[in-house]
C-alpha cells in the first residue's frame, strides 16, 4: 500500500490548474502525483500551480517528479510555481539548490498570480 | 524517561517502495526515543528515507529481496546502516542522472550528505551496498 495522500486537481480556466498534494509525498506514491498532474496538462492546463500547503513530508522522489513536470510545462511554453510548502518542505528546495529553479509562493493565490492567471 | 543508550535496532524491510515509510518511520520514532532534537529527527527521516529508496530503485527483483536498516545509538550519535545486496553504484555517477520520467536522479545522495554528519558508501559484489550515515547528537 503506498503511502497515504490524498491528490486534488482544479482546472480553474484560462489553461491555470491546481494540483493539490496532502500527505507524504515518496517514491511510493510519486507515480499518481505525476498521472494526476499529467491529466491536468492534457487537459489544457498550462500554467500548473502545486500546492503543497497540506503536504507533511517530501523526499527527493517527490522533487524530481515536480522537475519531470516543470520540463514538460517549459517544452510547452507553460509555467509552474510551488505554493504554500512548509519550512521542512521548503528545506528540501534549499538543500538541493532546486529553490533556484522553482518559483516559490507563499499561497495559491501568489503564485496563480506569478504564472499568470 | 531515561534513554536507554547503546541501543541496537535492525530493521529487514521487502525491497519494495511501500515500505521506505516503515523504515522512515522507525527512524523517527527512534531519533525522537534517542532525544534528538524535533529538527534532527526530520533530517533522520529524510536521510533514511534517501537511501532505502535508492536501494529499492538501484536494484533489480532477481537481486535482493530485502533492505537491511541497522540503527546503532551512543550517548554522542546515532549511526544508520541501509544495507542491499544489489550490484552498488557509483555515487559520482548518478548526480545528474535523470529519472525515467524526466526528473533528477542522484538528488537523494546530495539531501544525505547536507543532512547527515559523515556519509560513507560502500559496494562489494558479494555483501553488497551499504550507505552508512551518522547524526551526531547536538551539545546542549
Amino acid at each position: 500500500m503506498a503511502t497515504p495522500l490524498r491528490i486534488g486537481t482544479q482546472l480553474k480556466g484560462e489553461g491555470l490548474a491546481v494540483l493539490s498534494l496532502s500527505g507524504e509525498v515518496d517514491v511510493s506514491n510519486t507515480p499518481q502525483v505525476r498521472d494526476a498532474a499529467l491529466g491536468l496538462l492534457s487537459g489544457g492546463a498550462t500554467k500548473l500551480v502545486v500546492d503543497l500547503s497540506e503536504t507533511t513530508y517530501m523526499d527527493s522522489a517527490g522533487l524530481g517528479t515536480l522537475v519531470g513536470l516543470l520540463k514538460r510545462l517549459k517544452e510547452a511554453k507553460g509555467a509552474m510555481a510551488i505554493a504554500g510548502a512548509a519550512p521542512r518542505v521548503q528545506r528540501l528546495f534549499e538543500i538541493t539548490n532546486l529553490n533556484r529553479i522553482f518559483s516559490l509562493y507563499p499561497d495559491v493565490a501568489a503564485a496563480a498570480k506569478e504564472v499568470g492567471s | 524517561m531515561k534513554t536507554v543508550v547503546p541501543a541496537q535496532v535492525e530493521l529487514h524491510i521487502p525491497r519494495s517502495c511501500e515500505f521506505v515509510r516503515v523504515a522512515r518511520k522507525t527512524a523517527g520514532a527512534l531519533a525522537h526515543q534517542l532525544q534528538f532534537t524535533i529538527h534532527d529527527v526530520a533530517d533522520i527521516e529524510l536521510a533514511v528515507s534517501e537511501a532505502c529508496t535508492n536501494a529499492v530503485e538501484h536494484v533489480s527483483d532477481d537481486e535482493c529481496s530485502e533492505v537491511v536498516v541497522r540503527f546503532s545509538a551512543d550517548e554522542e550519535k546515532l549511526v544508520m546502516e541501509v544495507v542491499d545486496r544489489g550490484p552498488g553504484f557509483d555515487p559520482s555517477c548518478v548526480s545528474s542522472a535523470e529519472t525515467a520520467d524526466g526528473g533528477v536522479g542522484g538528488l537523494g545522495l546530495l539531501v544525505i550528505r547536507s543532512l547527515m554528519d559523515e556519509l560513507d558508501i560502500t559496494c562489494d559484489q558479494k555483501t553488497g551496498t551499504c550507505v552508512r550515515m551518522t547524526k551526531y547528537r547536538k551539545q546542549p
